[in-house]
């Protein structure tokens, strides 16, 4: 029912306090008459500047750990407490803390597409109030690799290149903890290559920690942790 | 980056669309602009005209009014007639400061110019103190005054010989009048007995204009007059008026839920086109949500969409109704038995403001529920939806 993650090779110093902690998470959902466990009850344990994989076949709960520890949704029981606030808790404002300490990465780049690269890059910063940080925007494009691409707009971009501006669009607000669903999923092996290389750099030249979803098990041996989700359970 | 600028790049997304749903916020618009521009300009014009009379009874064969009162007002041919006695009975009148008898008549000149011919006395000068002639008054009975715009389309001046269209009468031009930016411009003007004589209505009149020894006790004239003689409509200018904007007033209740039922077609096309974007972006929304939108920025972001096209179809309609203003006044006057002369709709800043206020009102009111229901869209579920 539960996986004792910090004994499955985690790469954390003992006493910091964790970037994620769950406790008998679950996550239950209704379809019609029938109640549809997600999550069934597990524990696990992030700590900072940790690279961990979700690896998992379809359907063994990976989005729905992600979107939790994502803040977008809030545990059917348990403990989830992330960057230390606890989720679960009602009135704790889940949007303002994504925005400020959370980027996202998804298998679809979700670029609007009537916007330049760099635009894109900048839209986080909108929500927040904040306005401009160009300087930052370019940097974080120029980081990706992508410094001569900045006023092409997503139609003019390979796959490759605006899962890159999604990328550095989930850097803009500086974020504590990067959450990655099937980023590679739409890439050929070239580029998911390439973007897996990103992420890691992110992880090992910041100290930022990334978490990835993934179905593609040829990616395990990448991360300093793998956690092993089948059925809703952490398997390893 | 602004709201606006993300909004109005969202717009663009969707060219056809976007310019569709302005379209339909335009036209309503254009319609409210020109309708409620020609009634303020129909009634400052009548004002206008009316006061150009210098007047403030007016009598006129039985018959209809407001035909009446165009004759008097635009000139024509009316073959409706009083008698000229009727002159020397109404100034007798002691209300009565200055009246003038008119005969008039409309003849066709070349290339199909409608000239009208007005026959009057030195007793019409009363009613025209402001009047500056170019040259003298008339000479003799074969002589004529033209008004500016009239001896300019003739290409006449003082001492020419100007011969009177379908009549082949020849009169010599006694004087030119200065402008007066009225009817008058247009006019040529004969002494009475000469048109009179040359349109066979000997000890005719079309209309006696009636300047008031006192104004105030108008009503009292026109009672008095009516009293003496039973076979001519006398009716005060200011009744005219009141009348002829009583009876725009009764239109205007048809014609403002005509423009009422535009605005709110306009505004459902608006929520329908805000509303079909939001269910075809959930995902994108679900998206901006998870990128740390709240659901205020969400409600902001579909909000000033909405704003925006509405703002852009009120502008647009109201360019639209500057545009096509001569086409639209054309229709109306083709509807209507009486219109001013000269421009009706035109540009005005107080009206342009309250169509652009009452467009964004349109934007605020249909952008509310799109903007609540993405507003809604929760991130975990729109993603999923995908």
């Amino acid at each position: 029912m539960t996986g004792a993650i910090q004994e499955s090779g985690g790469s954390t110093a003992k006493g910091q306090e964790g970037v994620v902690e769950a406790h008998g998470l679950t996550r239950a959902y209704r379809r019609g008459a029938e109640q549809i466990h997600a999550l069934k009850g597990i524990d696990l344990g992030i700590q900072p500047g940790e690279f961990v994989g979700i690896v998992g076949h379809s359907g063994a709960g990976k989005t729905t750990l992600l979107n939790l520890v994502g803040l977008m949704d809030r545990p059917t029981e348990g403990r989830l407490t992330v960057l230390g606030y606890d989720v679960a808790r009602r009135g704790v404002r889940l949007d303002a803390l994504r925005r400020r300490n959370i980027g996202f990465v998804f298998q679809e780049f979700y670029l609007m597409p009537s916007l330049t690269a760099l635009e894109n890059v900048l839209l986080p910063r909108m929500w927040g109030g904040g306005n401009g940080l160009k300087g930052r925007a370019r940097e974080l494009l120029e980081r990706v690799g992508l410094a001569h691409r900045m006023t092409h707009r997503p139609g003019e971009l390979s796959g490759g290149e605006m899962q890159r501006v999604a990328v550095a669009r989930s850097l803009v607000n500086n974020p504590r903890l990067l959450l990655a669903d099937e980023p590679t999923g739409n890439l050929d092996t070239k580029t998911r290559d390439d973007i897996f290389y990103l992420l890691a750099d992110l992880n090992r030249g910041s100290g930022l920690t990334v978490v990835v979803a993934t179905h593609d098990l040829g990616l395990e041996s990448r991360f300093s942790r793998v956690i092993r989700l089948e059925d809703g359970n952490v398997v390893g | 980056m602004t709201w606006f600028y993300l909004a109005f790049k969202n717009l663009i997304r969707r060219p056809t669309r976007s310019l569709l749903t302005i379209l339909g916020v335009a036209i309503a618009i254009a319609v409210l602009y020109s309708l409620f521009e020609f009634q303020k300009g129909y009634q400052s014009r009548l004002k206008g005209e009316l006061g150009a009379l210098g007047a403030h009874v007016m009598v006129v064969p039985k018959g209809c009014p407001y035909e009446a009162a165009t004759i008097a007002l635009h000139g024509g041919k009316w073959p409706r007639y009083m008698d000229e006695g009727l002159l020397a009975k109404v100034k007798a009148n002691p209300g009565v400061a200055e009246a003038a008898g008119v005969i008039m008549d409309a003849v066709f000149a070349e290339g199909n110019e409608n000239v009208i011919l007005l026959g009057i006395d030195r007793d019409y000068m009363g009613l025209r103190p402001a009047w500056r002639i170019n040259g003298s008054w008339f000479r003799s009975d074969s002589s004529v005054i033209m008004g500016s715009t009239a001896a300019q389309e003739a290409g006449v001046k003082p001492g020419d010989i100007w011969v009177v269209p379908e009549k082949n009468v020849p009169l010599r031009v006694a004087g030119v009048l200065g402008r007066t930016n009225a009817q008058d411009d247009g006019f040529v003007f004969l002494p009475r007995k000469t048109l009179q004589r040359i349109s066979g209505l000997e000890g005719k009149l079309v209309v006696i204009l009636i300047k008031a020894r006192q104004v105030d006790k108008t009503a009292d004239l026109v009672a008095s007059l009516k009293a003496s003689e039973v076979d001519m409509n006398v009716f005060p200018l200011s009744e005219l008026l009141g009348t002829i904007g009583q009876l725009m007033a009764s239109t205007r209740v048809f014609v403002s839920a005509i423009i009422l039922i535009a605005v709110i077609l306009g505004g459902v096309g608006v929520l329908n086109t805000v509303l079909m974007a939001v269910f075809e972006r959930t995902r994108e929304i679900g998206m901006m949500k998870a990128m740390g939108g709240s659901r205020p920025d969400v409600f902001k972001l579909v909000w000033a969409e909405t704003i925006l096209t509405t703002v852009a179809g009120g502008v647009t309609g109201v360019a639209i109704a500057l545009v096509s203003s001569r086409l639209v006044e054309t229709i109306i006057r083709g509807m209507i038995p009486y219109a001013p002369r000269g421009s009706l709709i035109g540009l005005s800043l107080p009206t342009l403001v309250a169509c652009v206020l009452l467009s964004l009102t349109l934007g605020l009111v249909a952008g509310f529920y799109p903007a609540f229901r993405a507003a809604s869209v929760k991130p975990v579920e729109a993603i999923k939806a995908g």
